[in-house]
C-alpha cells in the first residue's frame, strides 16, 4: 500500500494538451474518483499513473518513490481496464496467474492457491476452466477485477470499471466495490464519467475539466458546496440562475428577489440542486420563495420533474410524487427553498 | 423486417451465387473427373473408367520427385514467409513504424506486380549476383509472391484484437518479449495458421516463377503436369491434379479445426 503524489503533471499530444500542470496527493488507502465529462485528461492521468502514457513535464512518486521514468512492468500496479483486457486464449485461472507468474511470485502450488482465493473472493469459484468468452460481462469483470488485484500491488487503477453492465449490475457492483475497498483498504484511483459512480465509491471526488483540476473534495462537500458553475451543472444538474446582488439582495428578474446575506455586490450566480426544491401554493416562512409559473409536468416513478419559468429563467426541479401531484402546466405557484440550499457563485 | 429484401433481388442473388459458382467449380470437376479414365488420352468426358492413372503417377519416378521438391519448397517458403511476414505485420498493426503505410504497400506489392516481371527481375538478378538460380533463389521467388498473403491474414486479425489486453501484460510485469509470446503471437494465431495455408498453397501451386528460375534436373510439379500437358497429355496431368486439390482440401479442413474458418474469413 502507497500513496501516490503527483507533482505538476502535463501531457501533451501533439499541439492539444490532455492534461495541464495537475497537482495532487491521494493519501494511503484512500479511494479516490477522477470524475469529468470525455476528453478532461482523467483518463490520460490514470495512464500517466500506470506509465502507460510518457508524461511532457511533472514528476510522479508512489510510496515515497520517483516513477516517471520507470516502464509500466516495473511499477507494480494493479490495473483494470474499461474492455476488461482479458486474454481471450486463456482460461480465468490462466489469466489470474498471469501477474503472478510474470512478477515470480511463489511457486506453482502458491500460485495456484492464491488463484483459488481470488476466485473466491470475487465468488467465482467454479470458472476457473472457463475461458473469458464463455463468462457473463459481469463476470468478465469480476475476473478483471481479481486480476488486478491478485499481485497484491499497492495501488489499483480503475478505467470505467463499470461501465459496460447494466444498470442494476452495476449498483450491485459499487456496492462490491465499497466493501471490497472496505476489506483491503488498497489506495484505488478510479476514473469515471459517472457522477452517481464517483460519489458512491469514493472518499475524495476530484472534479476535472479541459486537463485541469475543478474542484477536490469529499462526495458530499463537492455536491453541495460546488465551488464553480461546472461544478454545479456536472454534478447532479444544478439550476444556475445569473443574478444580480446589490446590498445582500440577489435579484432573479425583475421584483423577483431573494436575500442573500453574505454575498458581496455585482453579477453571480444562484445554484439551487433540483432535489432542493419544492413547490408550494402559499410562500412559508421558514424558507425563501419567488413566485413561478408552471411549463411542464413529466411522471418520474417515484418522483416528478417539473419545469417552472421564474421571471424569464426556466427551473428544473424533482419532487416527490404525492408532493406535486395536483399541479398542472399553466398554474401559478411559490417555489420554495431552505436558506442553506442556496449556494452563490 | 422479413420483406427488407425483395424476392427479385434475392432470386438474383441466389442465379449470381449459382454462376460464379459453377465457373469456379466446373473446370475442377473435368479434371476430377478425367483422372478415373481408363483411356490413354486427356479428353472429357472420358469413355471408360479407372485408377491406372493414380496408380501410374504414384509408380512414377518423375512424378514422386517433382512432389518432393515441391513439398519441400512449399514448407520451407511457408516457413520462411511467416518468419518474415509475421513480424511485420505486428509492426504495421502496433507501432508507429515511420512509414508504415508505405511498408504496407511494399509488402502487399506482389500481389499486383505482374508474376512475368517478378520473374523475369529475379533470374536477371541471380543470375548476375549469384551465379545463376538455385534452390534458394525459388525460395526467394516464392517467398516474395507468399509475404502478401501472411502479411494481410495476421495484420488482419491483430487489427481486431484488444489493445488493451497488450497494455494489461505491461502493467502486470510482463516485458515485451513476453508479451509478444504470451499475448501478441497468440491472439495472432488465426491469422498465423490462414497465412500458413495460403502461404503453402501458393508456393505449391505456382509455376510462373519456378518456370524461370528452375534449374537443369529439378521440376517443381506444377511444372511436370504443365510440361506434360505440352509433350504427352494423358490423364496422369488430372490425377496428379486431383491429388492437389485433396491436399488443399485436408489443408483446409486442419485450418478449419484448428483455429476455425470464420476467424480468418474476416
Amino acid at each position: 500500500m502507497a500513496d501516490v503524489v503527483v507533482d505538476g503533471l502535463s501531457k501533451r499530444f501533439g499541439a492539444t494538451s490532455a492534461l495541464d500542470a495537475v497537482s495532487l496527493s491521494i493519501s494511503d488507502g484512500s479511494f479516490v474518483a477522477l470524475l469529468g465529462p470525455s476528453g478532461c485528461g482523467k483518463t490520460t492521468f490514470l495512464r500517466l499513473l500506470a506509465g502507460l502514457e510518457t508524461p511532457s513535464a511533472g514528476r510522479i512518486r508512489i510510496g515515497g518513490i520517483d516513477v516517471t521514468g520507470l516502464a509500466p512492468e516495473r511499477r507494480g500496479l494493479g490495473m483494470m481496464f474499461q474492455s476488461y483486457a482479458l486474454f481471450p486464449h486463456m482460461t480465468v485461472a490462466e489469466n489470474l496467474r498471469f501477474p503472478l507468474r510474470m512478477r515470480r511470485v511463489g511457486s506453482r502450488e502458491e500460485q495456484a492457491s492464491r488463484v483459488g482465493e481470488a476466485l473466491r473472493l470475487v465468488r467465482l469459484d467454479e470458472l476457473g476452466a472457463r475461458f473469458p468468452r464463455e463468462l457473463s460481462g459481469g463476470q468478465q469483470q469480476r475476473v478483471a477485477l481479481a486480476r488486478a488485484l491478485i499481485a497484491d500491488p499497492p495501488v489499483l487503477l480503475l478505467d470505467e470499471p463499470l461501465s459496460n453492465l447494466d444498470a442494476q449490475l452495476r449498483k450491485d457492483m459499487q456496492v462490491e466495490l465499497i466493501e471490497l475497498h472496505r476489506k483491503i483498504g488498497l489506495t484505488t484511483v478510479l476514473v469515471t464519467h459517472d457522477q452517481d459512480e464517483a460519489l458512491s465509491l469514493a472518499d475524495v471526488v476530484v472534479l476535472m475539466r479541459a486537463g485541469r483540476i475543478e474542484q477536490i473534495g469529499s462526495p458530499r462537500d463537492i455536491y453541495r458546496r460546488p465551488a464553480t458553475i461546472f461544478a454545479a451543472r456536472f454534478l447532479g444538474g444544478a439550476n444556475v440562475i445569473p443574478v444580480q446582488i446589490a446590498r445582500g439582495v440577489a435579484t432573479l428578474a425583475p421584483g423577483i428577489t431573494v436575500p442573500a446575506p453574505s454575498a458581496p455586490d455585482g453579477a453571480h450566480h444562484l445554484v439551487l440542486r433540483q432535489e432542493d426544491l419544492r413547490l408550494r401554493a402559499a410562500r412559508s416562512d421558514q424558507d425563501l420563495a419567488v413566485p413561478a409559473a408552471i411549463v411542464a409536468v413529466a411522471f418520474h416513478g417515484a418522483s416528478l420533474r417539473v419545469v417552472v419559468q421564474v421571471g424569464d429563467q426556466r427551473v428544473a426541479l424533482q419532487v416527490s410524487a404525492d408532493d406535486a401531484a395536483t399541479w398542472r402546466a399553466g398554474d401559478l405557484a411559490q417555489l420554495c427553498w431552505r436558506r442553506e440550499a442556496a449556494v452563490f457563485l | 423486417m422479413a420483406g427488407g429484401i425483395s424476392l427479385a433481388a434475392r432470386l438474383l442473388a441466389v442465379l449470381l451465387i449459382l454462376v460464379v459458382s459453377v465457373f469456379m467449380l466446373a473446370p475442377l470437376a473435368v479434371v476430377i473427373v478425367s483422372s478415373f479414365s481408363a483411356s490413354e488420352f486427356l479428353i472429357f468426358p472420358p469413355r471408360g473408367w479407372s485408377l491406372r492413372w493414380y496408380a501410374e503417377i504414384l509408380a512414377s519416378r518423375a512424378y514422386l520427385d517433382a512432389a518432393w521438391f515441391s513439398l519441400q519448397l512449399a514448407v520451407v517458403v511457408t516457413i520462411l514467409a511467416l518468419a518474415i511476414g509475421t513480424p511485420a505485420a505486428i509492426a504495421i498493426t502496433r507501432h508507429a513504424v515511420p512509414g508504415a503505410e508505405i511498408i504496407s504497400g511494399l509488402f502487399l506489392s506482389p500481389l499486383v506486380i505482374p508474376t512475368i516481371l517478378l520473374g523475369t527481375g529475379l533470374l536477371m538478378m541471380f543470375s548476375r549476383y549469384a551465379g545463376g538460380s538455385s534452390f534458394w533463389a525459388l525460395v526467394a521467388g516464392h517467398v516474395i509472391v507468399t509475404l502478401p498473403y501472411v502479411v494481410r491474414t495476421v495484420a488482419a486479425v491483430l487489427a481486431r484484437a484488444d489493445r488493451a489486453a497488450e497494455e494489461a501484460a505491461r502493467v502486470m510485469g510482463a516485458p515485451w518479449w513476453r508479451r509478444y509470446w504470451h499475448v501478441v503471437l497468440p491472439q495472432a494465431r488465426p491469422g498465423i495458421a490462414a497465412g500458413a495455408f495460403f502461404a503453402f498453397n501458393v508456393s505449391f501451386d505456382e509455376a510462373v516463377i519456378a518456370l524461370f528460375l528452375r534449374t537443369p534436373g529439378v521440376e517443381t510439379l506444377p511444372l511436370l503436369i504443365y510440361s506434360k500437358l505440352e509433350f504427352s497429355p494423358d490423364p496422369s496431368v488430372a490425377a496428379a491434379a486431383t491429388l492437389m486439390i485433396l491436399l488443399t482440401i485436408v489443408l483446409m479442413v486442419a485450418l478449419d479445426r484448428s483455429v476455425g474458418l470464420d476467424r480468418v474469413a474476416a
